[in-house]
C-alpha cells in the first residue's frame, strides 16, 4: 500500500468521500420524504431537514424537491457538489480519471438544474444517483489498494455513520460501518490500533464514537 | 514537400468530411467533463475556464518535422551550453559575442549563481520554442524561446486522448505520431539529473492559471504535486512532507514557478508560493530544479537575438531554424532602421510575455509612434523590434463553419540523458480573424498538432 501523499491532499480525499456520501443520502432521504408528501405525510419533508438543522417550508411535494435540492440553506445540493469538485480537482491527481469526470458532471448538473426555469423531478435525482454509483464504480476498479482510496473511502463511510447516527437507522448497520472505519485506520496507521469491542454493541454510544472517529482521523493527517 | 503536405490534408479532410458534426459538441462536452482547464484573472476575478480549442489539426509532415526537430535540437543545445558558459566562465561575453553589458542589463540574469553549476550541466530541461511558418519562404521561423517555466503541453496531450476516444477512424487509418510518451521524457529528465530522492511538481497552487497541467502532469509522470509548504528544508536538503508527518527526501523539482518566487529567503521574501531555502539546497547540489534558475537570461527577447551566433560559436554549425529578422535598437545602426521603418515592424518589450508589451507598427497612429520612439530612444535595451512575418492561417472550426486564423506553434524539446523534441506541440490559434496575437493569455485557442507520414 506505499504511496506518498501530502497532507492537503489526503485531507481533500477524505472530505470528497463525505460530500459524495452526503449527496447520495441527501438525494436518497429526498425521494422517500417526496414519496410520502404526495398523499402519506405532508410533513415529512420538514421532519426530514429538521435532521439537517434546517427549518424548510414548501406548499407541494414538487415545491419540496425545488427548495430541498436547491434552497437558501447549508444542504444545498449544488453548494455540496461544489465543495466535493473543489476537493476533486486539488487532488485530481491521485483520483481516476473517469471517476474525476463524474465529479464535474454531477456538479454541472446541478448547477445547471438550479439555474434552469424547468421543474426538478425524479430524473434529476435518478441521473444523479447514476453519476455517483459511476463514480463509485471507477474507484472501486483499484479495490481500495492505494492510500488515496483508503481516505476517499474513509470519508464515505464517516458520512455514512453520520447519516445513520441522525436518521436513527439500522445500529446493526452502524456497528459494520464503525468497525470498518476502524479497520481503515488501523491500515493507515499501524500505531494507533482501536478496536470496538463487540459486547459495547448494546449500549453504543454514536455521538461519542463519531467524536472519536473524527479526533483519530484528525492526529492521523499531520499537517 | 509541399505535395506531401497537400495530400495529408486531404486524407485528413476525407475523413472528417464522413464524420457526425454532432461529434464535435460530444468532444466540447468530454473536455468540460474532465474540466481541461486555462483558468484566468480577469479585473482580479479568478475566472475557471476552459481553453478554447479547435477540433481540425495542425498537420505537419514527418519529413518536414523531421528539419524542425534537429534545428531545434541544435537550438537547445547550444541555449544550454550559452547558460552554462555565462554562469561559469562566461568566454561568449570575454570574446565579444554577446556583449556583457546586454546579458548584465537582462532581467533574469542572476549575477549571485555565478560560479554554480547544476547537476548534469543541464539548465534548459523543458522548453517551449515558439514558431511560425513564413508564407514567403515556406520556412519555420523562430519567434522565442521559452527557458524558464514554459506551460502548455498537457492541453494537446488531453485533446489527443479526447480525439482517439470520439473520432478513432484517424488514429486507424492514418499514421500519425504517438505523443503519449511526453510526460515520460520529463520524467527520464528529472531522473537523469536526480539528486537522490523523489521526483515532485511544485505548483502555486489551484488557483494558478494551469494548475490543470500541473496536476495532469504530476499524475503522468508518477510525481508528487507539492505546493511551498509540502516541502521542507533541513540541513539543505530538501524533503517531501507525508500526510503521516514522514519526510522523505526530494531529489528532482519541477518547479512550475518562477526565480522570483522560489524562495523567499534568496528573492522575493514576500512570496507565499516559494520554499524557503530551496536555493540553498539547490546551491549545495542536494537537488535539482527544473529549469535552471537564472535561465531568464536566455529568453530574454533581446538575447533571442544573438542565439544564431551562439550556435555557430558552441558548435561550430550553421543555424538550421532562423529567427524572425530582429533588430536591436541598442545598436545605432539597427536604431536608425527601426525608425525609419517603425510603422512595418512589430516592437517587443523585453521584460514582457505572454503576449503582453507586443505593439504593431501598423496599427498605431503617428502620435503613438513618435511616443514609441521616444520611449525607445530613452532605453533601447528594454526593446527589440522584428519584421512582421505574415505566418501561415489554420483552418478552424468555429461556430460551426470553417474560418481561417493566424496560428503558431509551440515544440516542446526535453533535455536530459539526451534531447528530446516532442512529435507534437501546442497549436495555438488567434480567436478574431487578422490577429497575430495568439496567446493563451491573451484569449487565443488551442488545437492538435498532428505529425503524420503519407
Amino acid at each position: 500500500m506505499e504511496q506518498l501523499l501530502t497532507a492537503n491532499v489526503a485531507t481533500n480525499l477524505y472530505w470528497l468521500g463525505r460530500y459524495i456520501e452526503r449527496t447520495e443520502g441527501t438525494l436518497t432521504q429526498i425521494m422517500v420524504a417526496f414519496d410520502q408528501i404526495i398523499d402519506v405525510n405532508k410533513n415529512a419533508g420538514v421532519e426530514l431537514y429538521e435532521n439537517f438543522s434546517t427549518e424548510l417550508a414548501y406548499d407541494s411535494a414538487q415545491d419540496f424537491l425545488n427548495k430541498a435540492m436547491f434552497g437558501d440553506h447549508s444542504a444545498n445540493l449544488t453548494a455540496i457538489t461544489g465543495y466535493a469538485r473543489e476537493n476533486a480537482i486539488i487532488s485530481r491527481n491521485h483520483l481516476n480519471a473517469q471517476a474525476f469526470g463524474e465529479i464535474i458532471a454531477l456538479h454541472a448538473l446541478f448547477q445547471k438544474s438550479s439555474n434552469d426555469l424547468i421543474e426538478i423531478d425524479y430524473k434529476l435525482i435518478d441521473n444523479a444517483h447514476s453519476l455517483i454509483s459511476e463514480m463509485w464504480g471507477e474507484i472501486s476498479k483499484t479495490e481500495y489498494k492505494r492510500i488515496s482510496d483508503y481516505f476517499l473511502r474513509l470519508g464515505q463511510l464517516v458520512e455514512k455513520a453520520d447519516f445513520n447516527f441522525r436518521f436513527d437507522e439500522n445500529k446493526e448497520t452502524g456497528i459494520v460501518i464503525i468497525e470498518e472505519i476502524h479497520k481503515i485506520l488501523q491500515s493507515l496507521d499501524e500505531d494507533k490500533v482501536v478496536k470496538v469491542e463487540q459486547k459495547q454493541t448494546q449500549e453504543l454510544d454514536y455521538e461519542a464514537i463519531i467524536n472519536d472517529i473524527h479526533q483519530r482521523i484528525e492526529s492521523l493527517i499531520v499537517n | 514537400m509541399l505535395e506531401t503536405e497537400n495530400e495529408l490534408h486531404k486524407k485528413f479532410w476525407e475523413i472528417f468530411s464522413k464524420q457526425d458534426r454532432q461529434k464535435i459538441d460530444e468532444f466540447k462536452n468530454h473536455m468540460d467533463k474532465f474540466a481541461i482547464n486555462f483558468n484566468l484573472y480577469k479585473d482580479g476575478n479568478f475566472i475557471e475556464r476552459s481553453l478554447p480549442f479547435d477540433v481540425v489539426p495542425r498537420i505537419i509532415s514527418k519529413q518536414e518535422f523531421s528539419k524542425i526537430e534537429k534545428g531545434l535540437q541544435q537550438r537547445v543545445q547550444a541555449l544550454n551550453m550559452f547558460l552554462e558558459d555565462l554562469y561559469t566562465d562566461a568566454k561568449i561575453v570575454k570574446e565579444g559575442i554577446v556583449p556583457q553589458e546586454f546579458v548584465e542589463q537582462a532581467s533574469g540574469y542572476l549575477k549571485e549563481f555565478k560560479g554554480f553549476s547544476p547537476s548534469k550541466k543541464i539548465r534548459t530541461h523543458i522548453n517551449g520554442i515558439d514558431l511560425v511558418k513564413d508564407t514567403k519562404n515556406d520556412e519555420w521561423v523562430i519567434l522565442e524561446d521559452n527557458l524558464r517555466v514554459p506551460s502548455g503541453s498537457s492541453y494537446p496531450l488531453s485533446i489527443r486522448d479526447t480525439y482517439r476516444k470520439i473520432y478513432p477512424d484517424f488514429f486507424e487509418q492514418l499514421k500519425i505520431e504517438p505523443i503519449k510518451q511526453y510526460p515520460s521524457y520529463i520524467k527520464g529528465a528529472m531522473n537523469h539529473v536526480n539528486c537522490g530522492g523523489i521526483n515532485v511538481v511544485l505548483t502555486p497552487g489551484r488557483f494558478n492559471s494551469a494548475y490543470y497541467e500541473h496536476s495532469y502532469l504530476a499524475q503522468e509522470m508518477d510525481a508528487q504535486l507539492v505546493r511551498a509548504h509540502e516541502l521542507e528544508v533541513i540541513d539543505k536538503k530538501v524533503y517531501f512532507k507525508n500526510y503521516n508527518g514522514k519526510r522523505i527526501r526530494v531529489g528532482s523539482i519541477y518547479r512550475r514557478l518562477d526565480d522570483e518566487f522560489i524562495d523567499p529567503k534568496f528573492f522575493n521574501p514576500e512570496s507565499l508560493i516559494g520554499v524557503p531555502g530551496i536555493v540553498e539546497a539547490y546551491l549545495a547540489g542536494n537537488v535539482a530544479l527544473m529549469n535552471a534558475i537564472g535561465n531568464g537570461v536566455a529568453d530574454d527577447k533581446g538575447i533571442y537575438y544573438f542565439v544564431p551566433k551562439m550556435i555557430k560559436y558552441y558548435l561550430g554549425e550553421e543555424p538550421i531554424l532562423q529567427n524572425a529578422p530582429t533588430y536591436l535598437p541598442y545598436f545605432k545602426e539597427d536604431m536608425e532602421y527601426v525608425f525609419n521603418n517603425i510603422e512595418k515592424l512589430v516592437i517587443k518589450d523585453v521584460a514582457e510575455a505572454g503576449g503582453y508589451g507586443v505593439l504593431f507598427g501598423h496599427e498605431m497612429s503617428k502620435l503613438q509612434l513618435e511616443d514609441l520612439k521616444v520611449a525607445i530612444k530613452a532605453n533601447p535595451r528594454r526593446f527589440i523590434a522584428q519584421e512582421l512575418i505574415e505566418f501561415y492561417d489554420e483552418k478552424c472550426y468555429l461556430d460551426k463553419e470553417l474560418k481561417d486564423r493566424k496560428a503558431d506553434f509551440r515544440a516542446y524539446v526535453v533535455m536530459g540523458e539526451d534531447i528530446k523534441v516532442w512529435q507534437c506541440g501546442l497549436t495555438r490559434y488567434a480567436l478574431e480573424a487578422g490577429n497575430y496575437l495568439v496567446n493563451s493569455s491573451q484569449g487565443g485557442g488551442f488545437k492538435d498538432t498532428w505529425v503524420m507520414e503519407l
